[in-house]
């Protein structure tokens, strides 16, 4: 019994040694924001864009196809049961609300976090943080800043992306290739659709954002001496970040619909 | 005025085993120490000491007569831009090319993306044969080459002191001489220098002193 109370207790204080560490270093990126100093913004600036280009912009042909698919095959299902719901505010709720940000995330974290991980593990491991700091600079504000704005835009216009091709482009497909009768549906969504779900879906891709990168850099940072620590600590934060975006959709669910 | 001052300065490393125990060495501006030891990890950790890229223990580091504060890495980036570090773990930012590499510190100094290598660098380029190579990746560039691109980073980037390693491994024979006539043009200007080398010609035209390292112990001689 003391054996199991003690596993239990040891693995709750590294747990939230971890959750610590990662508020902490969330702390340092945030405050390299605020600061403005002269030096490194067209650099800042540069590597800034070449994340969103990655995340974003490349995985264009991969979110689109999806959204299509969970559009289409959403409103088929719930065409079926329209006369007992309204079909616009089920799919707002859905995919807007709740399927979008996940789905996003999800894809996120499958094609850009594990990517940023092993880069920065790799990094590490290979001294060209070393390197960055000889020049005199900063990795903070060169590696991990630019990171952090570029996921976290990137993750934003994703989730914008998918919602509108889910919506749009799944009534279209429907229209063009079934008879199923819709109705009004796009007057349906519009009038079901309210400022607070684009908020909150706002809120959510930013929130999302900054535990993916967050939790991305903090693994890569922490491999140091063995090249087997990359997939070990790449691993980890796919999954560390997926629980995280799980857990904050759900608060941030709570406290603005319930 | 010492450019560097260790007092009392302790060091571990662990993984290899080695250790520096409460030494003390001073370099000043028109030294140039050659590292005499029987452990290479021994006199690679030195350097790395000297660049500031492993924590004390405990003891005091005086950079320009300025006590360094390694409670924050942040403290130490001024110093470190100022050394010149070529070494076995010296590396190039793999995900930018190489002339990015060169040009990455004024790029982020001068706050502009639009510049190019300046005269020195260019010439240093087209002499050790990597001006045609500068527009890939460093991961494509064959080792010798990649040390070379490092090597020309580091001289470009007008130290205050320049620590390297063993340069006639480094840079490769067939450029050992190259490098040699630049660090000679280098040293007349009183750079400081602390190096590592097996070459005794190169020892005793390049050190006025010598450093010997033995069991965690420095003596100078």
């Amino acid at each position: 019994m003391d054996y199991i109370a003690g596993y239990i207790g040891r693995k709750a204080s590294s747990a939230t040694n971890h959750i610590s560490n990662l508020f902490a270093f969330t702390y340092r990126i945030f405050v390299l924001i605020f600061q403005k100093p002269e030096a490194g913004r067209a650099l800042v600036r540069r590597i800034s864009l070449e994340q969103v280009y990655f995340t974003c912009v490349q995985a264009l042909p991969i979110i689109i196809p999806i959204a299509l698919v969970f559009g289409s095959m959403l409103i088929i299902q719930f065409t079926k049961v329209s006369g007992q719901y309204d079909l616009g505010k089920t799919m707002v709720m859905l995919i807007v609300r709740e399927l979008g940000p996940v789905i996003t995330a999800f894809l996120v974290i499958l094609r850009s976090a594990t990517a940023v991980a092993i880069e920065i593990s790799y990094m590490n491991l290979f001294h060209e943080i070393d390197a960055i700091e000889m020049a005199g600079i900063d990795p903070m504000r060169v590696v991990c800043l630019p990171r952090l704005i570029g996921i976290t835009s990137a993750i934003l216009c994703l989730f914008i992306v998918f919602d509108l091709v889910a919506i749009i482009g799944g009534y279209l497909i429907i229209w063009i290739f079934t008879y199923i009768p819709m109705g009004d549906f796009i007057t349906q969504i519009g009038k079901a659709i309210t400022a607070t779900d684009i908020a909150v879906g706002i809120i959510k891709a930013i929130f999302f954002g900054i535990a993916i990168t967050v939790t991305c850099l903090k693994h890569g940072f922490s491999v140091k001496r063995l090249i087997t620590d990359i997939p070990v600590g790449t691993s980890k934060a796919a999954v560390e970040c997926f629980f995280y975006c799980l857990v904050i959709n759900v608060i941030i669910s709570i406290l603005f619909y319930m | 005025m010492y450019l560097i001052n260790l007092v009392d300065y302790t060091i571990d490393f662990p993984e290899s085993g080695c250790s520096f125990n409460k030494m003390n060495f001073a370099l000043s501006r028109d030294d140039a120490f050659a590292i005499i030891g029987d452990s290479p990890d021994q006199a690679h950790m030195f350097l790395k000491a000297l660049a500031m890229l492993v924590k004390p223990v405990s003891g005091d580091f005086y950079f320009k007569d300025k006590k360094v504060d390694f409670s924050d890495y942040r403290n130490l980036l001024p110093c470190k831009k100022k050394i010149g570090y070529i070494a076995s773990d010296s590396a190039m930012i793999s995900n930018i090319t190489v002339r990015e590499n060169l040009l990455f510190t004024r790029y982020y100094f001068d706050d502009s993306l639009s510049l190019s290598l300046d005269e020195t660098a260019t010439k240093l380029c087209k002499n050790f044969g990597i001006y045609d190579k500068l527009d890939i990746h460093p991961g494509r560039l064959s080792s010798v080459n990649l040390r070379i691109a490092i090597a020309i980073r580091e001289l470009t980037k007008s130290p205050d002191l320049f620590l390297f390693e063993r340069p006639e491994d480094f840079i490769g024979h067939t450029n050992f001489d190259l490098f040699t006539e630049v660090l000679r043009d280098m040293v007349l200007t009183k750079l400081p220098i602390v190096f590592i080398s097996y070459d005794k010609d190169f020892i005793e035209e390049f050190s006025n002193k010598k450093i010997f390292l033995k069991d965690g112990t420095l003596s100078i001689g």
